[in-house]
């Protein structure tokens, strides 16, 4: 018996083990998972084609420096221990890590990263703050949805999370430090809050300002 | 979203079982390969319409399956149980109560292997995602997948091939 052969018995054993669970009830299970990404007053959501997503949960240390002033206030899961709207934390390599579990206080998140060196405009309002212009170089003015691979996300400044890579991205992972010069960052939102289907996050390069981005 | 459901539902169909003997030969356990795997499935449904445009949907229903292993690990801080090899062998061949009539001696020598070689072995031969996606889903690199695979091809030879040539003699 070669290889080949104890391939093909190793593949003939797929059809012997049968997933008996009916598809109603991986359905009726999802549904719960869905529900439970839509909390009250979160933006949980998934894009269109390139997928935007936000949610898991956030433990926020405390003694962090750069922890963010979370907006919306979720239930405590344990003493010591809240749920954030997001959560900004400085990584071992200088870069900055934004998780999001809800699309509020923007002006917080905004406040929070500029304090760590990331000059940022942030609006959770469905719209792009209208005093940012595109950062015009190449390819970083193009628009992005948060979580694409494509684009910014992943070249120069910042990177979707790649332990998340084949998961659902829910943070963000900025260099300041790489991010071209006299660029800047724009969060923004686009869709309805709590519409899943609709809902997206976005991250794109613009030119730094007074107006936009703080400096 | 009601529109997506008979896409997931023919999708479910046609994978759920090649999904659940992977996850199977992964964590070494039935009743636990099917929970992580029907959680999966579930959360594949959640999020459909970016998982059914993923490039390999399977890939992804895996990766979390396992991940959802690993999280249940951490939170009962005790190790998946995986069944004594005595008994896998001694199985009877031939449907139980949920039908199954996986070859014991083959499972007990998927068992034998280290789990991260059972993992390779579940995604390159019997999912048969290519090797780039089997090291997507792991975390590793694609040489490292061919290295396990290597070594767990050898070990299976070592281990079915006398017990068949075995059988072949009586």
């Amino acid at each position: 018996m070669n290889d080949n052969e104890l391939i093909t018995v190793l593949r003939e054993q797929r059809g012997t083990v049968l997933m008996t669970t009916p598809v109603e009830q991986i359905i009726s299970r999802g549904r719960a998972v869905r529900a439970r990404r839509r909390v009250p007053g979160v933006a949980a959501a998934m894009g269109t084609a390139a997928v935007a997503a936000v949610a898991v949960s956030v433990a926020l240390p405390a003694s962090h420096p750069g922890a963010s002033h979370p907006a919306a206030k979720h239930p405590a899961t344990g003493p010591g221990l809240h749920l954030t709207a997001w959560t900004v934390s400085r990584q071992a390599d200088g870069s900055i890590r934004v998780t999001f579990r809800d699309a509020t206080d923007p002006a917080g998140l905004q406040r929070t990263l500029r304090a760590d060196g990331v000059p940022v405009s942030v609006t959770f309002t469905g719209h792009q703050n209208p005093a940012c212009q595109p950062y015009s170089s190449g390819s970083s003015q193009a628009y992005v949805p948060f979580g694409s691979k494509t684009g910014p996300l992943g070249g120069p400044g910042f990177t979707s999370d790649p332990k998340d890579a084949y998961s659902t991205p829910d943070a963000l992972v900025i260099d300041p430090s790489a991010l071209p010069s006299g660029a800047g960052l724009q969060i923004w939102t686009s869709g309805t809050p709590g519409a899943a289907d609709n809902f997206q996050l976005h991250v794109n390069l613009v030119q730094a300002s007074p107006q936009c981005t703080g400096s | 979203m009601e529109a997506q459901r008979p896409d997931f539902g023919e999708f479910y169909r046609e994978v759920k079982d090649e999904c659940l003997f992977a996850v199977l030969v992964s964590v070494g356990d039935r009743d636990t390969a099917q929970d992580l795997v029907a959680e999966a499935f579930a959360r594949a449904w959640a999020s459909w319409p970016a998982v059914s445009r993923h490039p390999a949907p399977v890939a992804w229903v895996i990766r979390t399956a396992l991940n959802a292993g690993v999280s249940r690990w951490r939170r009962r801080r005790r190790e998946v149980p995986v069944p004594d090899l005595a008994l896998v062998a001694d199985r009877p061949a031939a449907g139980g109560a949920s039908g199954d009539c996986v070859d014991p001696g083959i499972m007990a020598a998927l068992l034998r292997l280290p789990a991260r070689q059972r993992q390779v072995v579940a995604l390159r031969l019997v999912l048969d995602l290519d090797t780039e996606h089997t090291a997507h889903v792991l975390g590793i690199a694609p040489g490292t997948v061919q290295a396990h695979l290597g070594r767990a091809m050898a070990a299976l030879r070592d281990d079915l091939i006398p017990a068949w040539q075995e059988e072949n003699k009586t």
